[in-house]
């Protein structure tokens, strides 16, 4: 692991210009970066170079620009690819750009119910899903993981299934082999719970996952940003992540895939720039993976601009990020210290990232937030797009304060302080 | 306390009237679906009864997907039989949501119950106008004096982001009034 000492993370924050300002007078202190990160000057740059050199139609056209941003557009897959461990040789590519990590779930549900229509033929049949079959989710999941599957099971007549949470709010992976079964074709897990900041422990679900010849789609919408992730050492199908909460913008994301999962899957989306032929009356020859899954233009600016966002990140290097926020982490905790206050979510530093989830008694989230907005600290309150993991720690809404790379333990000390002052200024 | 440059917007928007109507507010009672349990059934999926005969009851089920706050509220409007004006008889609640949706909504209870129909529309939309006011107040004395302690709500105005919140109950009282009055037709 990189050494602490060698990163000089006050000038990482200092190439974020958006944190220069001030909020009612207070410097800015922002701890929403679980619901959408902060861009670095480099990333901003990148987009805007791109427009202003290098602008024009990928993968087709002759001239100098298409040639040059068609460059751009695949050297940043190939930076994306690098980031989690994917392939990123040409012809081998397992990236798919997607317009963000929803998107990329979506197409998988979608690819996935067209196959159990018969689309793909019987290379595609492994992905088909059909009355009596189960898919795996969690208590934990995001809605953008559990609805595209939950609407999937009602397509197709499969059953949803989902392993429950502990008292921590952790997935229950010991529940795996109970849960996932025979008849269980997908497991789609997060591998950190954007509310409670957990780590899913993996290896159980992938192991049982496969051992009943189910295909495990991953969210790594945060986990990517914060931690060193190897999508083939993790051994998980399919992978989604979007990148503006790794740095990078909107409107963007990707989705790993096993390269021989990748070419059999039928496409989900279907116009220009994903077939070889077209034909009036006979069925069209779609291209090779990740064209396939890229019908009509993409954003091939944000696209540039979210491979810069991964480059950035390698060259801190992932292990010292998570080293630095695993201190940040450590301070947030401290919530917990405050009288009145409760975490959902583990309370101890180990197997989570620095996105924590906290309860002020007697006080509702909406009454934090405003309070603590009005110190200059900026945190998300309400259900986190997570409904059923509140609901396992009985509440409606929570507090939740998110770390990035520029936050530092000082920021976190902010927060502490003003969430210590709410319960007095709400007479509770 | 030092609150910085915000301290005395953070006061105007708390006052000590909405702390207090958000502690105990009135009109609420339990009789929806609490959606905080795993065990929950539908939203609004309370039984609809009026409890006098010469009224007609209404229900309207409001959520504000930002924040998760939510309320039921329940009306019950007289059928005007007796030649008189439709009137709420009874106005009660269910939900639960930050300090500025429950005393907005106990505020409202105190304001509208007992009003005409007419009366309540027209209070909503002052209300509304309140509401509207980013942080002005409405420039007409006699209707801020109409609005009795609602006007307390005139700091939040100024925040976009809670408009919505102190609109949830009102936005229920004039659905569930209408869904009353539809029963009577």
């Amino acid at each position: 692991m990189e050494g602490k000492g060698m990163v000089d993370f006050d000038a990482i924050r200092a190439e974020f210009p958006i944190l220069d300002q001030s909020v009612y007078g207070h410097p800015l202190v922002y701890l929403d970066s679980a619901a959408t990160a902060q861009k670095p000057q480099c990333v901003i740059d990148a987009e805007a170079d791109f427009y202003r050199h290098d602008n024009a139609a990928v993968h087709r056209g002759a001239h100098e620009l298409a040639a040059r941003s068609t460059v751009a557009f695949e050297r940043a897959r190939a930076s994306m690819a690098r980031l989690v461990g994917a392939c990123a040789d040409e012809g081998g590519e397992e990236i798919v750009v997607t317009g963000g990590a929803t998107a990329g779930l979506n197409l998988l549900a979608t690819a996935f119910g067209n196959a159990s229509l018969g689309r793909g033929g019987s290379a595609a049949a492994r992905f088909a899903l059909h009355p009596g079959d189960e898919i795996v989710v969690s208590k934990a999941e995001h809605h953008s993981v559990l609805l595209p599957f939950q609407e999937l099971a009602a397509r197709t007549g499969a059953t949803l299934k989902w392993l429950d949470l502990d008292e921590e709010g952790r997935i229950r992976s010991d529940m795996a082999d109970e849960v996932i079964t025979e008849r269980t074709r997908v497991v789609a897990v997060t591998h950190v719970a954007n509310v409670t900041g957990a780590i899913t422990n993996l290896a159980p679900i992938v192991r049982r996952a496969h051992a009943v010849g189910a295909l495990v789609v991953l969210d790594a919408c945060q986990s990517v940003p914060h931690l060193k992730v190897d999508v083939h050492a993790l051994d998980v199908d399919f992978a989604v992540w979007s990148a503006h909460k790794m740095y990078g913008p909107t409107g963007v994301g990707f989705l790993y895939g096993r390269r021989e999962l990748l070419e059999a899957l039928p496409p989900a989306n279907f116009g220009g720039s994903m077939v070889e032929l077209a034909w009036m009356d006979r069925p069209a020859q779609y291209m090779a993976p990740p064209a396939k899954f890229e019908a009509g233009t993409q954003p091939v600016a944000q696209v540039v601009a979210a491979g810069a966002a991964a480059e950035w990140m390698m060259a801190i290097g992932m292990d010292a990020i998570a080293t630095h926020e695993h201190e940040v982490a450590a301070e947030l905790l401290k919530l917990g210290d405050v009288d009145g206050v409760s975490i959902l979510g583990p309370c101890e530093n180990r197997d989570r990232i620095g996105t924590v989830a906290f309860d002020v008694d007697g006080v509702h989230p909406h009454d934090v937030g405003q309070f603590i907005d009005a110190q200059g600290i900026a945190i998300r309150v309400g259900h986190h797009c997570a409904q059923p993991v509140h609901r396992h720690f009985g509440v409606y809404a929570s507090n939740r304060a998110s770390s990035g790379v520029y936050n530092s333990v000082a920021d976190a000390q902010a927060l502490v302080e003003a969430v210590s002052k709410v319960r007095a200024f709400f007479r509770v | 306390m030092d609150f910085g440059m915000s301290g005395d917007d953070l006061e105007q928007m708390y006052q000590e009237v909405i702390l207090e109507a958000s502690r105990n507010p009135h009109g609420r009672e339990r009789f929806a679906p609490d959606l905080a349990s795993e065990q929950s059934a539908q939203a609004g999926e309370s039984v609809v009864r009026a409890s006098h005969e010469y009224c007609a009851a209404g229900e309207s089920h409001q959520f504000n997907p930002t924040c998760g706050d939510e309320a039921t509220i329940h009306a019950e409007v007289s059928d005007g039989g007796d030649g008189r004006p439709h009137t709420i008889e009874r106005l009660v609640w269910d939900g639960h949501g930050c300090s500025i949706s429950q005393a907005s909504l106990s505020i409202m209870v105190d304001l509208v119950e007992g009003k005409t129909v007419d009366e309540a529309m027209r209070l909503a939309g002052l209300f509304h106008q309140l509401m509207d006011s980013r942080g002005a107040g409405l420039s007409d004395e006699s209707a801020e004096e109409d609005l009795g302690d609602a006007v307390v709500f005139q700091g939040v105005s100024k925040y976009p982001m809670r408009i919505k919140c102190a609109l949830l109950g009102w936005e229920g009282m004039k659905a569930s009034v209408a869904e009353a009055l539809a029963r009577m037709q």
